[in-house]
């Protein structure tokens, strides 16, 4: 993800348009994709860390993780890209409030991708 | 850079017809692989999909498209696995592979090379390196289908050319067998001379030839030539002169089998060739109830008298080869042969034979060949030489023609030749 980012931001919609090639359409595709996908990999995730399945929560986080960056979401990103590490490493002690991020993180993002779908790009 | 001039400056101009570039994009995570395909669509590509590694292994075989572009961590089977399976792959074995990864550690690049990727791509390149990448692999793509090409279109010219060479080897030897089918039948050509002889064309046609042949009622007409050169053309230009040689042909031109007539006659019809190419010849006429030869030479050297009281010797005058100088003047000279005399003619080829160690065997080997067999037949001591040269030369086939021809006198049962 370009390092220039801000990392705090939960949508960047301009690096998301220019890695669309500026199609918004395709844009409102990958979002409505995106909230349709991306619930499924964080279920995975939940259930991976529950039964302490190091490569299943990797694999779920991993996933999750390349979608965020299609859409750009900077802070989903982070998370997910910890969760990640910790599942590989088998850390799930710390995995645990690192997977609430990412739930918290996912909702954010999810309401901010509904905004754009229902009132369009901001002119 | 504007996409359509980066493309157009760095491959091939497509053809009209050509098909449109396709390219496969194995990815299991929808919204990157939606994003990916829609980037390529719009830079004009053919996109497949596929959502796992199995899949894109069929699709792939199905399609043959010109590029893959393939994710690392997938379920069922991940990108390097894929990776393997299509090296593996009669069909597929030399398609070029983008593999994609989210992270780009040394480590995993170098994992993802050895397992069969050609060229990573990062999920996090710009655009430009993404399309930059892709544009490398189809690049290689190309050049390695060009390859291919070339190499099976390699292996059915080089098909053709063994079947045309095949024709052109079956053609020589009907060539050959009708040359050899206006050599004289060996034997007995007229009552009281016996003909034998030997000939080993260098190549299926030879250019060296001779010819024995009863005139009239008194006189035998004997030649040998050796043309210039070796191969078809040199084997053309010998049979369009040995059919000039014809007796019937020289006597309705010159009214006799005159050696000096003929050399003359031969020499203002056979000119040098245009690319310098000539003859030797030597012509004789025996007079069968006599016994007395008659001959002329235009520059070959090869014609042994082999008598039985006295060394053989030979019978050479110095002179120009046909089509030197069309007002050259070619000699008789005349000689009388006794019943048991040996005349051979014989090609150069049959004693100019370097052993291993570039030695010639030679003029007086050869000599010594035919004194040597005065005692056995006419085709024993002819077949010594020969294996004689071979020995010499330890290789079983002559550099060039190698011809012997031999004629006895036997003579009648009163004494006479013509008996």
């Amino acid at each position: 993800m370009d390092k220039t980012m801000d990392k705090t931001a939960v949508l960047d919609l301009p690096e998301a348009l220019s890695r669309a090639d500026g199609d918004q359409d395709l844009l409102l595709t990958l979002a409505g994709l995106f909230l349709q996908e991306s619930p499924k990999e964080a279920a995975a995730a939940r259930a991976a860390l529950g039964r302490q399945d190091r490569a299943g929560l990797a694999a779920a986080a991993h996933k999750l993780k390349g979608s965020v960056m299609t859409i750009c979401a900077p802070r989903l990103f982070e998370s997910a890209k910890r969760l990640e590490e910790l599942g590989r490493r088998g850390e799930f002690a710390e995995a645990s409030p690192v997977y609430a991020d990412v739930e918290t993180h996912l909702a954010e993002v999810h309401a901010a991708l509904r905004e754009l779908i229902a009132r369009g790009f901001p002119v | 850079m504007k996409l359509e001039t980066l493309e157009r400056d760095t491959l091939h101009a497509p053809r009209p017809e050509a098909p449109v570039t396709t390219i496969l994009l194995v990815e299991d995570e929808p919204v990157t692989r939606v994003s990916m395909a829609a980037r390529l669509t719009r830079l004009g590509y053919r996109v497949l999909e596929a959502e796992n590694g199995r899949v894109g292994l069929d699709v792939a075989r199905r399609e043959r498209p010109d590029l893959l572009i393939v994710d690392w961590m997938m379920p069922e089977m991940d990108g390097p696995t894929f990776c393997e399976a299509v090296r593996r792959d009669p069909l597929l074995k030399s398609s070029q592979i983008l593999l994609m990864t989210a992270h780009d550690k040394p480590a995993q690049i170098a994992e993802g090379l050895v397992r069969g990727a050609d060229d990573f791509l990062s999920k996090s390149a710009s655009k430009q390196e993404i399309t930059a990448r892709v544009l490398a692999g189809l690049r290689t793509s190309r050049l390695v289908r060009v390859l291919e090409t070339t190499g099976d279109e390699l292996k059915s010219s080089m098909l053709q050319l063994q079947n045309k060479q095949a024709e052109t080897e079956a053609d020589l030897q009907t060539a050959a067998r009708f040359v050899q089918s206006l050599l004289p039948p060996q034997g007995s050509p007229v009552h009281g001379i016996a003909l034998a002889w030997e000939y080993q064309p260098s190549l299926a046609l030879g250019g060296d030839l001779f010819g024995v042949m009863a005139i009239d009622e008194d006189h035998l007409g004997l030649y040998i030539l050796d043309a210039s050169g070796h191969g078809v053309a040199a084997a053309l230009r010998s049979a369009s002169l040995m059919t000039f040689l014809r007796g019937e042909n020289i006597l309705q031109l010159l009214g006799s089998y005159d050696p000096e007539k003929v050399l003359s006659e031969a020499n203002r019809r056979f000119p040098l060739s245009a690319d310098g190419e000539y003859f030797t010849l030597w012509v004789g006429q025996l007079h069968l109830p006599t016994g007395s030869l008659t001959y002329a030479s235009a520059g070959h050297p090869g014609a042994l008298i082999s008598s039985v009281q006295s060394s053989s010797r030979w019978l050479t005058r110095s002179s120009f080869p046909l089509g030197f100088d069309p007002s050259a003047q070619f000699t008789n000279d005349r000689l009388s042969l006794k019943p048991a005399d040996r005349l051979f003619l014989l090609s150069d080829g049959i004693y100019e034979v370097p052993s291993p160690d570039g030695e010639l065997w030679g003029r007086e080997r050869f000599q010594g060949m035919i004194d040597a067999g005065k005692q056995t037949s006419l085709s024993a001591t002819i077949a010594s030489c020969f294996s004689a040269a071979r020995g010499w030369q330890q290789a079983q086939h002559f550099p060039d023609d190698a011809a012997v021809v031999g004629i006895e006198l036997t003579g009648g049962p009163d004494g006479t030749l013509n008996g």
